[in-house]
C-alpha cells in the first residue's frame, strides 16, 4: 500500500459515456492509497480545469477515452495548459484513435495537444503515476 | 389534491404545449374499449400467465405506426412499447424538433412531446395491444402528461432508477420531486377510477447489478409511489445469469411488496431479459433469449421484456425484434412443463436476498422517521448507505463493486457502505472466495461483465 496520499483528478472525455472502466480505475487508485476526485463520464476540458482550480494540489489528471474521439474532445487542452489553468501532468488512456499498431507519429498528436503520458492499459496506470515525479514524457 | 391541480396548471403554462384538461383525459379512459395494461397484468397474474413485450421506437410518426403494426402482425406481443428518444428524455425539445424536421432517423426513439398527444392517441388506437412509454427521463412530468392525454396506460421510470443510470449531475432531489408529480397525477386519476401502471426500472445500469440493490431501490420507489397514490406497480428486475439467484430475486418482489407496500396495491414482478453484453452469434443470442424467458416462467413473472438476436449490434430490425418475442414465448409452451428448479436452493437464496434488502433499507427507513422518505433517500445516497455499482451519476458513490461467484451469481467484491450484518458479509466472503482463481480485479470484472458474450460462462460451467 502506497503511503503518500497524493490526489488524482479522474474523468472520461466529453463525448464518452463509458463508466465501467472509470469506476474500476477509481477503485484501483483508492485501494492503492490515492485520493480520487472522480468527475465521471462526459467531462469537458473546462470541467477538468475547474476541478483542478479547486484541487491545485492534484498530482495528475487521468483521462479515459473509449470511443475513439479523444483527439477532438481534448483539443482545448493545450490552451488551458498554456493559460496555466491546468498545471499538473495529463495522463490519457483507453481506446484512443491511435489504431492497433501504435506509432510514434500518432502519439505525437496527443503530445501536441497537451497530453503528457499515453497509456495502453489500466495496468500501466500505477507504474506511470510512480514515474511522474521524474517529470518527463513517458511512452509505455 | 388541489395542490397537484395547481402544479399541473403551472407546468403546462410554462411548457407552451397543448394539452386537454384532466377531465377530458379521464373521459377518454372511460370511453376506452380495449384493455389497459393494468387490466392485462391483473388477468395474467390470476391466470398464472406471462405477458410478452418488446422495446421499440423510431422518430417518424408514420414509421412508428408501421413498426407497431408490423410487430403486432409478426409476433402478437401482449403489450407494446414506445421507446422515447434521448433528446426528449432530457427535455431538449428544440433538438428533437430539429432532428424531426431534417432527418427523423437520427433519433434513437419516438419524440412523443414534439409529436403531441393527438399522435399518441393514434399510436394507441393503431394496434390491439396497449402501449407502455419507456424512456430514461430524470424529469418526466411533461412526457407523462402527453402520454396520459394520449390515452396511454403504462409509464416506466422513477426518481432513482431513471436518474442514476442515465444522468451525470441531476440532483436526486430534483428527479424525486419530478417523479412524485407523476405519481400524484396517477393518484388523482385513480380517484376517478383510471389506473395507470407504473413500472419501476430495477435494471439500473444493467451491468452486474446485485439483486438486493435493484430490489431495495425499486422497493423504496414503490413506497414513494404508493404514498403518492399509485395503485398499480410493475417492478422489474434484470436477469443476472444465475437461474437460482434470478428466480429467487423475482419471487422476492411479491414477498417484499406484501411486507412494505400498502394493502390493495397491485404489484407485478417483471423480468428484463439479460441487459448486459449480448452474444454476437445469432444462435447463442436466441438461446440466451429463451433462457431468460424460462427464468421468467420458473419464477412466475407476470411480464417479460424481450430481447432480439441482434442485441449485440444495436437497435434490431423489426423481424429480429419479432423473432425475439416468438423465441421467448416458446418458454410458455406446455412441452416445457417438465422443467423445474431445485426449490430448496431458491428458498435459501431468497431468504438471503430479502435479508440483504432489509439491511440496505434499514438506515433509510430509520432516518425517514425524522424527516421524510424522500429526504432519507437523498441522505442515504450522500453517505453511501444506498449505493450502486457503475453509476453514471455523481449522486451515487459507486463504492460497491460486484463480481460473479463460481456459479455465476452476482456477489460483492466490495460492499461500500451498505449496512450489511456480519452474517451477510461472511456468507458473501465465503461465496466469493470459493470462486475460481483470478489475476487482477479489472480482468476479473471484465470477464464477469462479458459473461454471456465471450464464452467464459461455457468454460466455467464445464468445471
Amino acid at each position: 500500500m502506497k503511503k503518500n496520499k497524493s490526489k488524482i483528478i479522474l474523468g472520461v472525455t466529453e463525448s464518452d459515456a463509458h463508466v465501467v472502466a472509470n469506476h474500476l480505475i477509481a477503485y484501483q487508485l483508492r485501494t492503492n492509497g490515492y485520493e480520487v476526485v472522480n468527475l465521471g463520464p462526459c467531462t469537458s476540458v473546462a470541467e477538468f480545469a475547474e476541478a483542478y482550480c479547486w484541487n491545485p494540489d492534484a498530482s495528475a489528471l487521468v483521462i479515459g477515452s473509449l470511443n475513439g474521439h479523444a483527439l477532438g474532445d481534448l483539443k482545448e487542452l493545450l490552451q488551458y495548459k498554456e493559460e496555466g489553468k491546468i498545471r499538473c501532468p495529463v495522463i490519457l488512456g483507453g481506446n484512443l484513435s491511435v489504431g492497433a499498431d501504435k506509432n510514434r507519429k500518432d502519439l505525437e498528436k496527443f503530445f501536441e495537444i497537451g497530453v503528457d503520458v499515453v497509456l495502453d492499459s489500466i495496468n500501466e496506470l500505477l507504474p506511470a503515476l510512480e514515474h511522474l515525479n521524474q517529470n518527463e514524457r513517458l511512452v509505455v | 389534491m388541489r395542490m397537484i391541480q395547481l402544479e399541473r396548471q403551472a407546468l403546462i403554462e410554462q411548457s407552451s404545449i397543448q394539452l386537454p384538461s384532466l377531465e377530458e383525459t379521464v373521459n377518454l379512459f372511460k370511453a376506452r374499449t380495449k384493455p389497459t395494461v393494468a387490466q392485462l397484468l391483473s388477468t395474467a397474474k390470476a391466470d398464472k400467465k406471462m405477458l410478452y413485450q418488446p422495446r421499440c421506437g423510431v422518430g417518424d410518426h408514420k414509421e412508428m405506426v408501421d413498426l407497431l403494426r408490423t410487430l403486432e402482425g409478426l409476433s402478437r406481443p401482449d403489450i407494446l412499447s414506445v421507446t422515447i428518444d434521448s433528446y426528449t428524455r432530457l427535455l431538449k425539445l428544440d433538438q428533437a424538433s430539429e432532428a424531426l424536421r431534417t432527418d427523423p432517423r437520427k433519433l434513437n426513439g419516438y419524440p412523443l412531446i414534439n409529436h403531441g398527444y393527438e399522435k399518441a392517441r393514434e399510436l394507441e388506437m393503431s394496434i390491439d395491444a396497449p402501449l407502455e412509454i419507456r424512456h430514461g427521463s430524470p424529469d418526466a412530468r411533461l412526457l407523462f402528461e402527453v402520454a396520459i392525454a394520449g390515452g396511454i396506460t403504462s409509464f416506466e421510470g422513477g426518481g432513482i432508477c431513471y436518474n442514476l443510470p442515465y444522468c451525470k449531475d441531476v440532483p436526486l432531489r430534483h428527479s424525486l420531486r419530478a417523479w412524485s408529480y407523476v405519481d400524484r397525477v396517477c393518484g388523482k386519476l385513480a380517484q376517478h377510477g383510471v389506473i395507470i401502471d407504473r413500472e419501476l426500472f430495477g435494471t439500473l445500469s444493467a451491468v452486474l447489478m446485485p439483486p438486493a440493490i435493484s430490489l431495495a431501490f425499486t422497493l423504496l420507489e414503490g413506497m414513494l409511489a404508493t404514498n403518492d397514490g399509485v395503485r398499480c406497480l410493475s417492478i422489474s428486475y434484470p436477469q443476472g445469469g444465475n437461474v437460482v439467484q434470478d428466480v429467487a430475486a423475482l419471487r422476492s418482489i411479491l414477498e417484499l411488496a406484501s411486507k412494505y407496500l400498502p394493502e390493495g396495491t397491485a404489484v407485478y414482478p417483471v423480468l428484463h431479459e439479460f441487459m448486459g453484453s449480448f452474444p454476437k452469434d445469432v444462435i447463442e443470442a436466441d438461446a440466451l433469449i429463451f433462457y431468460g424467458a424460462m427464468v421468467g416462467r420458473l419464477a412466475g413473472a407476470t411480464k417479460l421484456i424481450t430481447k432480439s438476436n441482434q442485441e449485440a449490434y444495436g437497435i434490431p430490425s423489426v423481424e429480429s425484434n419479432a423473432g425475439g418475442i416468438r423465441t421467448a414465448r416458446m418458454a410458455s409452451a406446455a412441452m416445457f412443463d417438465f422443467v423445474s428448479i431445485d426449490e430448496s436452493l431458491v428458498q435459501e437464496e431468497q431468504r438471503w436476498i430479502i435479508r440483504e434488502v432489509e439491511e440496505i433499507i434499514a438506515p433509510v427507513l430509520e432516518y425517514a422517521q425524522k424527516t421524510s422518505l424522500q429526504e432519507a433517500i437523498i441522505w442515504a445516497f450522500e453517505h453511501g448507505y444506498l449505493d450502486m455499482p457503475f453509476s453514471s451519476s455523481r449522486y451515487a458513490k459507486s463504492e460497491v463493486l460486484p463480481v460473479r461467484d463460481a456459479d455465476g451469481a452476482i456477489r460483492y467484491h466490495s460492499q461500500g457502505k451498505l449496512a450489511f450484518s456480519r452474517e451477510t458479509q461472511n456468507r458473501n466472503r465465503r461465496l466469493v472466495s470459493d470462486s475460481f482463481e483470478i489475476k487482477d480485479l479489472a480482468t476479473r470484472i471484465s470477464q464477469d461483465i462479458f459473461f454471456f458474450s465471450d464464452g467464459h460462462y461455457r468454460a466455467r460451467k464445464a468445471v
